[in-house]
């Protein structure tokens, strides 16, 4: 009774193109091969192949199998081996003249191997290269990159995502509101020296307590920020912030990042969409944009200064931040993108510290009035 | 467990029957109807660690389904996502496929299903990632393709050149290499072949007839685009 599972495929004219399933023995003189395509035992055909007609090969679309070759009765057959048990009896019983290419063989299913871990060696570690580059020392990178981006290419970046984001917002168009935003927006830009950016401000009708600055000078400010703020200045302080992302552009250094990092994970795993898709997640990138920590502590202390010489307390800045401090108990810093509120604070503190102190001039308008509205 | 191809053609769907305790594994979402005898379980094949590799490496789906007739014998119809053909292959224990990575459809439970690391030069150019399936063992496998499938039979030593995009499976046993599709780089690209696939036998090559990123690029000239 001989075992019916195939350990090789032979192909030859008669037998099908998939290869005939077969079961190789090796002996002392050659090899026996049994043809298991016929369920029928009794009529499954048995060959017998001295070793002296064979000749030998790596071959397989790795290189890995062992492919044996021979003339057979009906014509010319070829053999492709994998199962190392099977392979390692073919080297034991082989006779020396097949020991040469045998070894060849071997040699080059080594090389394949070697050369593929040689390679992926290479790209995984120039890929985490890479990868650790871009992450952390490509800082000089991208700013060597955002430097040549045209303000023109940002100022449209943003303005699309800026339409998507209003389109789906009740916006406020007049009132007190938008007055106050526009008299904050006006103090602070007058002291930005050869300004490149238009900046344009929306006020937007939601609970939420937040601004935010998307490439371009694009700036949108919740009402929730203003209902939470005691202060104009602490409004001021939050705008301060929100233009120093985009005169450092840093909505763009992230692009920059991201679209680096995207290329090579694409490259890697192949890209299913093509370019297209890595717009379009940019594009989803944009609206949830996350700022870096050393890129928020950058727009802080820039902020700041520009409060400082817009002549707005710098105080309300630091006393907002203050206010959100008692949400942030229970996160980690190190987690989070943004530094603690606390520790922003602390930071504004010993920084106004050093500035030399300096009469403040109060808004036009009444603050617990637009509060109100 | 027997299998026929309902409707052949663009739409086909494949009824496969399970013995009482059976059971098949299918790409998650390909059922479409099953006796009430069969339970569906959702698994990731090859563990936690295979199935993020092949959902992350080869962008197959993480879990697959498997259909078991856990209560008695039944029936159970399963179709792919995109318009196109069906084949059946039956897995011997010896035969080993690698298959593009939307290929997979279903298969036995005996057939194991492994993502696996192309070469250099086949991954970056090849149209398929670095990370291909690779089929083996013994049982029915079923493949899905965009459009018909046409089968290549190859001898050993046998040519034959394929555009990369539109590769279904191929044997092990053939080799490929990759290349330019004309002796020029600007022909290459403005003939709209770009690289090409030069096979070698002997062995199986399954193609289909459309490829689905040059329809995919058609169709998106007819999408609106809205403001």
């Amino acid at each position: 009774m001989i075992a019916s599972t195939p350990n090789a495929l032979c192909f030859g004219d008669e037998f099908p193109a998939t290869g005939a399933p077969c079961l190789i023995h090796v002996e002392g003189h050659g090899l026996t091969m049994t043809v298991l395509s016929d369920s029928d035992a009794n009529k499954r055909r048995s060959e017998s192949v001295p070793f002296s007609e064979l000749t030998v090969s790596a071959g397989g679309l790795d290189h890995d199998q062992l492919v044996a070759a021979w003339r057979g009765p009906t014509g010319q057959r070829t053999l492709y081996l994998k199962n190392p048990d099977v392979i390692r009896a073919f080297r034991q019983a082989a006779p020396d003249h097949l020991t040469m290419p045998l070894e060849r063989a071997a040699k080059q299913v080594r090389q394949v191997r070697r050369r593929r871990r040689m390679t992926w060696g290479i790209i995984g570690g120039s890929l985490l290269a890479a990868v650790l580059g871009l992450w952390f020392g490509s800082d000089a990178l991208v700013e060597l990159a955002v430097d040549r981006i045209p303000i023109e290419w940002e100022r449209k970046l943003g303005e699309s995502a800026y339409h998507d984001f209003l389109a789906r917002q009740e916006v406020m168009k007049e009132g007190p509101a938008v007055a106050a935003v526009t008299e904050m927006t006006h103090r602070l830009t007058d002291q930005i020296p050869e300004n490149p950016y238009t900046f344009a401000i929306t006020v937007v009708k939601s609970d939420v307590i937040n601004a935010f600055a998307l490439p371009g000078g694009y700036v949108v400010v919740f009402t929730g920020l203003m209902k939470k703020a005691e202060s104009p200045e602490e409004v001021a302080g939050v705008l301060a912030h929100e233009l120093n992302h985009v005169l450092q552009r840093h909505g763009l250094e992230r692009i920059v990042k991201q679209l680096g990092f995207v290329a090579i994970v694409s490259i890697v795993l192949g890209n299913q969409q093509g370019l297209g898709g890595v717009m379009k997640q940019l594009g989803v990138e944009l609206m949830t944009l996350k700022f870096g920590r050393a890129q928020e502590t950058e727009a802080d202390l820039t902020g700041l200064e520009l409060l400082y010489r817009a002549k707005i307390d710098p105080s309300g800045m630091i006393t907002f931040f203050q206010r959100l401090a008692e949400k942030d108990e229970g996160r980690v810093e190190w987690l989070s993108t943004h530094p603690m509120s606390a520790a922003r604070a602390e930071r504004l503190k010993a920084e106004l510290a050093l500035l030399p102190r300096r009469e403040a001039v109060p808004f036009s308008f009444k603050w617990e009035t637009i509060r109100e509205k | 467990m027997r299998s026929e191809i309902l409707y052949p053609g663009a739409f086909p769907m494949v009824r496969v029957e399970l013995a009482e305790g059976e059971h098949i594994k299918a790409e998650s979402g390909a059922m479409v109807a099953c006796s009430p005898t069969i339970d569906i379980e959702s698994k990731m094949e090859g563990g936690f660690l295979g199935a993020l590799s092949r959902k992350f490496l080869t962008g197959e789906k993480f879990f697959f389904q498997t259909l078991r007739a856990s209560r008695g014998a039944g029936e159970v119809l399963l179709a792919p996502t995109v318009p196109g053909e069906i084949v059946v292959l039956d897995l011997d224990g010896v035969s080993e496929y690698m298959v593009q990575k939307d290929g997979f459809l279903a298969g036995a439970d005996g057939v194991t299903i492994d993502s696996q690391m192309q070469s250099m030069s086949r991954g970056l150019l090849g149209g398929e990632g670095f990370f291909i399936l690779k089929m083996s063992g013994k049982g029915m496998l079923l493949l899905n393709s965009f459009g018909a499938v046409h089968k290549i039979e190859l001898k050993p030593a046998q040519e034959y050149i394929v555009d990369n995009s539109h590769l279904v499976a191929w044997s092990t046993t053939t080799t490929y290499n990759i290349e330019k599709a004309t002796s020029g780089w600007v022909a290459s690209f403005t003939s709209g072949e770009g690289f090409v696939c030069r096979f070698r036998g002997p062995g199986l090559v399954f193609i289909q007839s459309r490829n689905p990123g040059g329809f995919g690029a058609w169709v998106r000239q007819f999408i609106p685009v809205t403001e």
